[in-house]
């Protein structure tokens, strides 16, 4: 399966994870996180799960179950890490606790690695079996909400090693902190390359105009991700530049916002003809990669992001993107060089009309912010570093290893 | 029996200290107590990355952008670490260059809150890419071929293991291939004023030209 990637992928990395998959070959290897579609967790396990087994890894992929008061509690936990004040009494973290513990108790935790993604599956530590434990954490947690994150701390500590996806969300704690940012999988549905047939049917089907340029964001219908800054943009934009804006985003069942926010930003729109809301079904992988293709300009204008991995996804596709400067988008975006950074709904709003004003420039941005991904965001390099932090926690001390 | 030259790579994993400086005194404190690893990270593998040759090291990166300390940041950007026979030297002349500037100036401006300095250090992996050459005409077709990982790994790594400011590529050159001139000429290029991809260009061109050399010799007869 790896063999897919040559031609694609940097060589070193492949060669890495063959040399990984020698030393760690029918050893088991187990995530656990709490959603198996919607968000980029899901996404990227759903690809790597495959690949790792194909090394010969006996990787397996555990989702957790909860109920509703559960979710809303964890969602609440997510928000405080991005910085609200929320309020999680002391009988939320009890149900918290309880729902892992039956978790745990139908789960099989036992394997040589275990990585558990996000705050919901976190207690699962407690009830730790054999092997090395990380607890890998996808949210921007640089400026949390103090309370919770104190609570959520008992639990992180228990951990052999955290994986964060930038530094700047690492804290000192006195165990070993990885710095891993997750990535796409160019071969998916959703990376892929498509035919121009494919793409105009999803236009065609989706009702997307293809006369003038599209400016496109993909993501959940998230406070956090300012869909109502990206309709301001469009609409200083569309005062100079006739043009068309699609929000297009999936459900996520470990969401209970989403629905509200959705209301809100149709609200906003006030039934503008030019504004295309998209509430994709789970797994309408072709249809967002469609979209990407036929968008001029991609933007990410996040308020507080994780990662932002759809800045990597339209980036793989030779866009220029226009990202909020949170979390992990300037990691993604070289200002000026792979995409714009921008501060401000003016900032954004007027990187779209100068991308749309010179489209050599917009070309030759989203050529090397192309190459800039194939080289530091696909999803063998990812794979690469959460084989060599497992073989490093084994082998811990040394700061060189040699193959 | 020509020796041949097998082709590495180094891959390196990225760790925080969890230590992190929001304006120069912190800067100079951590600079001063932090792991040798981590100070080679922001420093020697700084040309791991691709960059413009606007700063030359993460703290001058850092004082520049976000700091907005211009002055400071093209005398960080002057310290080539090439010239020092070992970290802790390094470590000196930062400590140095950070300090002399503080006296100048001293109430420095904070960095805005997430944009601190943050301190990492790396775990380093070194593997075989499978590429093994006998002559200089496989080294070149080579050199064409490998990642920016194995030219780093070889011009620039190779000269603090090594030692003697000796890349990996002129050693076998001149050991091996006996071609003393070529290697010379390989150990002109300043790794300090290039990124992999311009070693990479330069080993090529100046390997071509041994070539042409070689294949020339005999002339053409009139």
């Amino acid at each position: 399966m790896i063999n897919q990637y040559n031609g694609i992928s940097p060589k070193g990395d492949l060669l890495l994870l063959q040399r990984l998959a020698r030393v760690l070959g029918g050893r088991s290897f187990l995530h656990v996180n709490s959603t198996r579609e919607g968000g980029g967790v899901a996404e990227i396990l759903q690809r790597m799960i495959p690949i790792l087994q194909g090394l010969g890894i006996d990787a397996r992929w555990e989702v957790i179950s909860g109920d509703e008061q559960f979710f809303e509690m964890t969602k609440k936990v997510h928000n405080a890490l991005q910085g609200n004040k929320e309020t999680v009494t002391d009988a939320m973290w009890q149900h918290h606790f309880e729902i892992n513990r039956q978790n745990a108790a139908n789960i099989d935790l036992d394997a040589d690695a275990v990585i558990i993604h996000d705050p919901q599956p976190g207690p699962l530590v407690e009830f730790k079996k054999k092997g090395v434990w990380i607890w890998r954490c996808h949210i921007d947690i640089s400026n949390p909400f103090r309370d919770v994150y104190n609570a959520l701390g008992r639990y992180a500590l228990k951990y052999d090693a955290i994986i964060f996806s930038v530094s700047k969300f690492a804290r000192a704690m006195n165990i070993d902190e990885f710095i891993i940012p997750p990535s796409i999988d160019p071969l998916s549905e959703k990376n892929r390359e498509l035919s121009d047939d494919e793409i105009s049917e999803t236009a065609k089907r989706l009702g997307i105009p293809a006369d003038r340029p599209i400016i496109l964001q993909v993501s959940r219908f998230d406070r956090f991700k300012d869909p109502l800054g990206v309709i301001k943009s469009y609409r200083m934009v569309k005062k100079y530049n006739d043009c068309v804006l699609v929000l297009a985003g999936s459900p996520a069942t470990d969401d209970p916002e989403g629905a509200a926010v959705l209301n809100e930003v149709k609200e906003f729109a006030a039934n503008d003809p030019d504004i295309h809301i998209l509430l994709l079904p789970p797994f309408s992988d072709r249809d967002i990669n469609a979209l990407q293709r036929m968008a001029f300009v991609v933007l990410q204008k996040s308020l507080k992001e994780g990662f932002g991995l759809t800045v990597a996804e339209a980036m793989w596709k030779g866009k220029p993107v226009i990202g909020g400067a949170v979390g992990g988008i300037p990691l993604q975006i070289v200002h000026g060089i792979t995409g714009f950074l921008v501060h401000s709904i003016e900032g954004a709003a007027f990187r779209i009309r100068q991308l749309l004003n010179t489209p050599e420039m917009a070309d030759a941005m989203g050529e090397r912010a192309k190459e800039f991904v194939r080289k530091n965001f696909l999803i063998t390099r990812q794979i690469r570093d959460y084989l060599s932090a497992w073989y490093i926690m084994e082998n811990k001390g040394k700061s060189i290893i040699e193959f | 029996m020509i020796e041949g030259f097998e082709f590495k790579q180094c891959i390196s994993i990225l760790k925080s200290t969890g230590k992190k400086a929001g304006n120069l005194h912190t800067l100079k404190d951590l600079v001063a107590q932090v792991s040798d690893d981590s100070i080679f990270h922001h420093t020697y593998q700084y040309f791991l990355k691709e960059h413009i040759l606007e700063y030359t090291n993460d703290f001058a990166h850092w004082a520049g952008e976000s700091l907005e300390e211009r002055s400071l940041a093209e005398q960080l950007s002057n310290i080539d670490p090439y010239e020092y026979d070992s970290t802790s030297d390094l470590r000196k002349e930062l400590l140095s260059v950070i300090g002399n500037y503080i006296e100048r100036f001293p109430e420095p401006r904070e960095a805005m809150r997430g944009d601190e300095f943050y301190f990492n250090e790396t775990i380093t992996l070194i593997f075989p890419i499978g590429i093994r050459v006998k002559n200089l005409a496989e080294f070149l077709m080579a050199i064409k071929f490998v990642d920016a990982g194995s030219i780093y790994y070889h011009f620039y790594e190779a000269r603090m293991r090594v030692g003697g400011g000796i890349d990996d590529f002129s050693k076998w050159i001149e050991e091996s291939l006996d071609k003393k001139g070529l290697a010379e000429r390989i150990r002109a290029i300043d790794p300090f004023m290039h990124n992999t991809e311009d070693i990479r260009r330069h080993i090529a061109e100046q390997i071509e030209k041994e070539l042409r050399g070689d294949m020339e010799v005999m002339g053409v007869e009139e």
